[in-house]
């Protein structure tokens, strides 16, 4: 099949949604499918802007061109779902969560203003008509697709995607905790580090970077021995972060899905989050794959205490976590997208 | 967003005011600042202003007064108005004010039955026949958008010659608290609450009645409601046959009684006509209850479900399909009071009422000024590159509901 893979991009910026956009693309050529990726550049500042941008994707028409057909278009994250096909599946990484969820707390960017107001509900037209088009809605994760039906009454398929194809493996149960995760405030890094400031033995190892590092590292101020930024790291050297650590800690703010989970399983190691983060709580259980805790510096440092200062518990809890994550494969997705 | 609401409030004694009492609550934890405007004080400073209309000149004469000073979003709460506007024109002198508003609903010949009023030549036509001339046209000319309940008032204001946005908002159900039933039986037990009159098809009721009362001796009656002036119900029970332990009758009782008396019926009858397009809060309250209901098919009541509520047709077979009706409902109250229930939950649910009254207020204030820069820029870099024809993108904007 001849299939065109939809995402926004927010120029120089790499995440989640982008990855897994660029290995749908991979494995559906991996698959013998004829796939390419359409991105356009995002920009959503200031917030009239929105609203030109998703028009620009409702302008691309990519229901007939000179020569062959696509056959199917697959749209992810917002707006990039508002594009026109007779064959149009989502992949809903996620809606443009501040004009739902996110609107009126700190994460919004809509204010009290008429015109902000009246944009907000421009953005839910949209996703109405766009979303409402498609043949089928599937969600990276449940609670994504809870979001959809909260907001916009649509029933949709939870259908995760595979973490990215490194060699993950386990070496050793070293004893610091890994943070692996854009540095942005919704991340939440700073609770880590407030955690070894409140456990004197705890060590950690911050990978990634974002607008937030500065902060972050202030607050790091003082204990700049036992906190390491270690930037953006390479494959390599992020499967050997993972391989060593004692466990990964990762509690954003109702994360839409949460790719780093299934990471650190499949390197054998337990996750610490927290009961607001969202889609990581849909495979870390308390007592099974890790740690489930309240969004509290003490609260995580107690938990990173009990995974250090139990090896056996934390080899216990990652191996439960492997045999989830290797539930997860592109074949299953592929299929599910296709049928 | 700040908005001023002007609406009657309790303790007015108007069904307006106690739907403003239970919305405004709701509204309140959507928008950011609410302001309910005062009769007789300075109106509010707001980015959009809220208007509620109904027919009656005394709760809203002075609203009317503010609508015309500063236009804004109008709940237009009936489909005429002839009262209300009667009451602001010939009721302050201003008979010139009434043919005017008559000449914009039906033309010069509209204008001159008005003469026809002032001259004393004609009956008064807000209390004869003001469904054929409901005069919203004058309303509707000051709103810059319009709420409605129902498809029928929204077709009526359409008809009227409003072309601005329209929001149809069901009319919200009040929560409803555990009611014990009042200790009174029947087989089965009818009830019709309400003030009684022509309108409410009492006559019909009653003829109904006595037929099913022949077919079903234990049936039994209970009128809750003053009787209107002129209007011989005690005459028509009696010759009817309708009375003793077939008959139950209150002329007033207190509001929690009310309740309990409705949750002890087997079947809730509240027929309607002719309509003037009015939602009936007396309706969803008895669905609210899970109660098998009767109302005539018209209006607002044609646009309940079949399975929720029994329409009847205002016909010259009116009584006898009242009373099979009345038979029908009561085998049937289980299901038919499950579906009421049913459909009050998911369609007159406050929360979504409160979500829809916040999503209009928010595109009246602001829907034209996005709408305007989305499409100010569409034009500015199509006509950068040359392009002077942006219909197409213009029709794209729209049905993908940016602008």
């Amino acid at each position: 099949m001849r299939i065109a893979v939809c995402r926004p991009q927010v120029p120089f910026v790499y995440g989640g949604a982008e990855l897994v956009a660029d290995q749908l693309v991979d494995e559906l050529r991996v698959r013998g499918h004829d796939a390419e990726l359409v991105a356009v550049p995002f920009k959503w500042h200031p917030r009239a802007r929105v609203l030109d941008q998703a028009l620009i994707w409702r302008l691309l028409d990519l229901s007939e061109l000179d020569g062959p057909q696509i056959d199917l278009v697959i749209g992810t994250k917002f707006p990039s779902y508002g594009i026109r096909h007779p064959n149009k599946v989502v992949w809903l990484i996620h809606q443009f969560r501040q004009a739902y969820d996110f609107d009126r707390t700190e994460f919004g960017q809509f204010s009290e203003s008429p015109e902000d107001r009246a944009t907000r509900l421009a953005v839910e037209r949209f996703d109405d008509v766009a979303l409402r088009e498609a043949r089928r809605i599937f969600t990276i994760s449940g609670n994504v697709a809870g979001r959809l039906k909260e907001h916009s009454g649509l029933d949709a398929t939870v259908l995760p995607p595979p973490p990215q194809k490194l060699a993950f493996r386990t070496d050793t149960y070293d004893d610091f905790v890994l943070s692996v995760n854009r540095l942005d405030r919704a991340k939440r890094i700073d609770m880590l580090i407030d955690a070894a400031r409140a456990e004197p033995s705890l060590r950690i190892v911050i990978a990634g970077d974002g607008p937030d590092r500065e902060r972050l590292q202030k607050a790091a101020a003082g204990i700049e021995d036992r906190v390491e930024f270690a930037g953006r790291v390479d494959a390599e050297t992020l499967t050997d972060l993972y391989a060593r650590c004692r466990a990964v800690f990762y509690a954003p703010v109702d994360e839409d899905y949460g790719i780093v989970p299934y990471e650190a399983f499949l390197s054998g190691k337990p996750v610490i989050t927290t009961h607001d983060a969202g889609g990581p709580l849909e495979v870390v259980s308390d007592g099974q794959t890790g740690c489930v805790v309240a969004p509290d510096a003490g609260e995580i440092a107690r938990a990173c205490s009990l995974l250090i200062g139990d090896l056996g518990m934390s080899k216990r809890l990652g191996e439960a976590g492997k045999s989830i994550a290797a539930r997860i494969t592109w074949d299953a997705c592929i299929d599910a997208l296709l049928a | 967003m700040k908005v001023a609401y002007y609406s009657p409030m309790p303790p007015d004694r108007s069904g307006i005011a106690d739907y403003s009492a239970l919305l405004l609550p709701a509204l309140r934890e959507r928008v950011a600042d609410v302001v309910v405007a005062q009769p007789g004080k300075k109106a509010p400073d707001a980015d959009v202003a809220l208007y509620h209309v109904g027919n009656e000149p005394v709760f809203h004469g002075w609203i009317v007064d503010a609508l015309e000073k500063r236009p804004g979003v109008v709940v237009l709460h009936e489909a005429v108005l002839h009262h209300l506007v009667a009451g602001l024109t010939i009721g302050r002198g201003n008979g010139r004010g009434y043919l005017d508003a008559m000449e914009r609903d039906s033309g010069v010949a509209g204008r001159l039955l008005g003469l026809g009023v002032l001259d004393n030549l004609l009956p008064l036509l807000w209390e004869t026949q003001p469904e054929r001339y409901p005069l919203t046209g004058t309303i509707l000319d000051l709103a810059e958008g319009l709420i409605v309940h129902s498809s029928y008032v929204a077709r009526k204001a359409r008809e009227a010659g409003y072309a601005g946005p329209l929001w149809k908002i069901p009319h919200p159900a009040w929560p409803i608290e555990p009611v014990e039933p009042a200790a009174v039986t029947g087989e089965p037990l009818i009830g019709c609450f309400g003030y009684l009159n022509m309108n409410k098809r009492i006559p019909a009721l009653l003829e109904a009645f006595a037929m099913l009362l022949e077919r079903r001796p234990g049936a039994r009656l209970l009128l809750v409601g003053a009787a209107a002036e002129r209007f011989d119900l005690d005459r028509r029970l009696e010759r009817l046959g309708i009375r003793g332990e077939s008959l139950i009758r209150h002329d007033y009782v207190p509001e929690d009684q009310l309740w309990s008396l409705m949750a002890a019926c087997d079947v809730l009858v509240n027929l309607r006509s002719p309509t003037m397009g009015e939602t009936s809060g007396s309706v969803i309250r008895g669905l609210s209850l899970g109660k098998a209901m009767l109302v005539s098919d018209v209006g607002w009541f044609s646009e309940i479900p079949d399975n929720v509520a029994l329409k009847i047709p205002v016909d010259r077979h009116e009584s006898a399909t009242i009373a099979g009706a009345l038979e029908l409902a009561a085998d049937h109250a289980a299901t038919l009071g499950a579906s009421a229930q049913h459909y009050v939950r998911s369609e007159h649910d406050l929360r979504h009422v409160a979500d829809a009254y916040a999503a209009a207020l928010e595109m009246a204030a602001g829907g034209d000024a996005v709408a305007d820069q989305v499409l100010w820029r569409i034009s500015e870099a199509a006509s950068e590159v040359g392009l002077e024809d942006t219909s197409e993108l213009f029709r794209q904007a729209r049905g993908a509901g940016l602008v």
